[in-house]
């Protein structure tokens, strides 16, 4: 987008000393490989090959190397622990990118090393070096028979894996990606059965590996790469026992907007901020697991999240609950004329009605049995160790920031508040209304101010306004205390934030002393920005950020980034070559699983 | 849950498959081996297989004449150039024809199964050949049919 492959690949530093050394390091495993076959005096028989044996020796050894990092970006919990303290060796939360990339390069050392086995087993024919055929090497022995079905696996993962099936069927991309249980137990025992060996049959010994390693001399690369195998099976098994804990749906709200609140209660699940979970819910659906946005702070004494039907599953779970789309549209209309009723009565609080907690009773069917798995996402504690923190929420972005300003505003209640002097939150969105609950919650923290300095809402509105709306703003908007669309007291923008001018104007009003009472300008002041959402914006922001900093105030940039899959999300763009693509960008919090509403605070 | 457009699915698989098969076809060109040889066939030491008698015909035209590998490498570019598609392909009746794809990926299976390193393209075609099938079978029509009519139909 915009900058030219060159440019992305070799002259971002990050990104170069990457390819420098995944590229460099894959090279150096081929170059051993090949070179430790081609002088290995006892392996003198095979070397008659010549090249092909020792491309398919190197280009195996790759391939092993590749089978031991593919499972390294999906252990979920280690990288939960240890990435925040590693936050600068790993770019953002890019660990399905990273996935992808090893991915790629499987494939071409694949196509490699199948096509020198091709040559190899033909010659190995031809010059009777083992007294086998061609034919028997392939298909009865074990490394050509994990081999081909490994590759039989590798397609129907890639294809299935492919951003646009992904999108149009998760279930296929999640189903056919557990076919890497096999491929994984094929890769391990692929060089099995002593492949590698300077004898023309194999040596087979009666204990265990069951092989001699006088005779077979595989590079036994197995012993290596099985660990992080083992140690992502075992937190799946983990990740299951954890789920079971006791979880318990309290209480199921339904919004006016549309959106549906679930509070469940998990003593043992801990969670900071900003974090985001898996919710399973086996009435709906025996298997899956969805993720989303945790939208409770972690002094409220339940976790909730807040799901839109927008999905077949989250429709499904709507009527699983009895709140199917009728019911949310009646629901809607009704809240649309309370809104308009409250306005009239001119009440402390306009609103668009009240949510509506759903009676179990009045549907004949108890709540839904939920489980939850996680939390995963790093935590946004470090708000509080600056003295100013800007947080950006771009569409869908701005889900991880209900629990946040919730927390902020608990500190802000217990007097906890660190180093946070200011917060000013900005929420870009195409059209407000498809969030109204994230405008109650707005509300909420907004009314709940002391101090009018401390949290200052902006709300900008991108889409295009028609004149009836125009109008309508114009006539609502002149002496109203609240604003029309949003009901907030903060008034609505409309277009796009200049973000230079902004942190311009911040920068001035905190070197004099107006936007913080009592610094002088020989402090030095942190402003933290807290960024999600699309890319493109995060661009403009952080170069906004870099040009602002001064001696006296220091502007930090954190990309809060995510990766997720909803079709019904916006950025189709933006997002090409990450995880998903968006489609529109109306809807909330309901993302899938697997591909992974990732989030994190650098 | 989740609807699966069969033969958007199947077009990759195509793709993968037909690629396979093009470079299987050019190895083939230069290791030359008729894949069933082994079932009347005697093993030398040295020398492999000695095909019988009766399958001079394959080995003609895949050992001393590498007819069908060059068959194969066409058909995949020709399967490529209508999946990919090819802009002359775009927008032909030819492009948004599923029935089309099936027999082109037929004759792939037909030809890879063959010769020596075909085999997995002609396994891969036939998971191309099951998906296209599957979506003939629940009436998919390709999306962009519509943009394929010609000037006067789409007035």
């Amino acid at each position: 987008m915009g900058e030219s492959w060159f440019h992305r690949e070799f002259l971002t530093p990050k990104r170069l000393a990457f390819n420098v050394f995944f590229y460099g390091s894959h090279l150096a495993f081929f170059v051993y490989g090949w070179h430790s076959q081609a002088t290995n005096n006892k392996l003198a028989a095979l070397n008659g090959l010549k090249f092909s044996v020792w491309t398919s020796r190197g280009a195996g050894l790759v391939l092993a190397y590749d089978g031991g990092l593919i499972l390294l970006p999906m252990l979920r919990n280690i990288i939960r622990v240890i990435r925040p303290k590693l936050t600068w060796l790993f770019p953002a939360d890019e660990n399905i990118w990273f996935h992808r990339q090893v991915a790629y390069s499987m494939a071409f050392w694949a196509m490699i090393h199948t096509t020198a086995h091709y040559v190899n087993f033909i010659n190995v024919e031809r010059t009777q070096v083992r007294p086998q055929l061609a034919l028997q090497i392939h298909y009865t022995q074990p490394g050509g028979i994990t081999g081909h079905f490994m590759l039989l696996i590798m397609l129907l993962m890639y294809t299935t894996a492919h951003h646009k099936i992904r999108n149009q069927c998760f279930e296929a991309f999640w189903y056919t990606h557990h076919l890497a249980f096999f491929f994984m137990i094929g890769l391990y025992t692929h060089a099995t059965g002593c492949f590698v060996r300077d004898s023309a049959n194999p040596d087979y010994i009666p204990t265990f590996p069951f092989y001699s390693t006088e005779h077979c001399l595989g590079y036994e690369s197995w012993r290596f790469i099985i660990w992080p195998g083992l140690i992502y099976f075992g937190e799946r098994v983990y990740r299951e026992i954890r789920a079971r804990r006791a979880t318990k749906l309290s209480k199921l709200l339904v919004h006016p907007s549309g959106a549906m609140e679930l509070r469940i209660n998990k003593p043992s699940f801990k969670y900071t901020a900003g974090q985001w979970l898996f919710i399973q819910v086996p009435d709906v659906s025996r298997w899956q697991w969805h993720p989303f946005t945790i939208t409770s702070a972690p002094e409220d004494p339940y976790v909730s999240v807040h799901i839109r039907q927008v999905g077949d599953w989250t429709q499904a779970l709507g009527e699983r609950v009895g709140a199917g789309p009728s019911v949310v549209a009646a629901l809607t209309q009704a809240a649309m004329k309370g809104g308009e009723k409250d306005e009239k009565d001119d009440t402390l609080f306009g609103s668009r009605g009240d949510f509506v907690e759903l009676d179990p009773s009045s549907v004949n069917r108890s709540l839904p049995v939920t489980r939850i798995d996680g939390p995963y996402g790093a935590p946004a504690e470090d708000v509080f160790n600056v003295e100013i923190a800007v947080l950006v929420g771009a569409g869908i972005g701005v889900t991880p920031f209900a629990s946040i300003l919730k927390h902020i505003w608990y500190r802000q209640r217990s007097g906890h508040l660190g180093s946070l002097r200011r917060v000013e939150f900005f929420w870009i969105c195409r059209d407000a209304p498809s969030f109204g609950w994230f405008q109650s919650l707005l509300q909420e923290v907004e009314a709940a101010q002391a101090d009018p300095n401390f949290l200052r809402i902006n709300i900008y509105l991108t889409q295009k306004i028609g004149d009836d709306m125009l109008w309508n703003i114009a006539v609502n908007d002149a002496g109203a205390d609240y604003d029309p669309l949003t009901l907030l007291r903060s008034r609505t923008m409309f277009g796009r934030p200049d973000w230079k001018s902004i942190y311009g104007r911040m920068r001035q009003a905190i070197d004099s002393g107006q936007y913080l009472p009592g610094t002088n300008s020989e402090l030095k002041t942190t402003v933290g920005t807290y960024f999600c959402g699309p890319t493109p914006i995060a661009k403009a922001i952080k170069e906004a950020t870099v040009q602002n900093s001064s001696a006296s105030v220091n502007f930090t940039f954190a990309k809060v980034s995510f990766e997720g899959r909803e079709v019904q999300f916006c950025y189709a763009d933006i997002y090409i070559g990450a995880l998903l693509s968006f489609v529109s960008c109306t809807a909330a919090t309901h993302l899938r699983p697997g591909a992974i509403y990732v989030f994190y605070v650098g | 849950m989740g609807k699966l457009i069969w033969h958007e699915y199947s077009r990759y698989v195509s793709i993968t498959a037909s690629v396979y098969t093009v470079w299987a076809g050019y190895f083939g060109l230069l290791y030359r081996k008729f894949f069933w040889d082994f079932v009347n066939g005697i093993r030398r030491n040295p020398g492999g297989i000695q095909p019988a008698k009766q399958d001079a015909f394959f080995i003609n035209i895949m050992v001393k004449a590498p007819v069908i590998q060059t068959i194969s490498i066409i058909l995949g570019l020709v399967i490529l150039a209508l999946e990919y598609p090819a802009p002359f392909m775009k927008g032909t009746a030819v492009h948004r024809s599923l029935i089309t794809r099936v027999m082109l990926l037929v004759f792939q299976v037909f030809f890879a199964i063959l010769f020596y390193q075909g085999t997995n393209g002609a396994i891969w075609s036939l998971v191309a050949i099951f998906g296209y099938t599957r979506a003939i079978m629940i009436g998919e029509v390709m999306k962009d049919a519509k943009d394929n009519k010609s000037k006067r139909e789409r007035a």
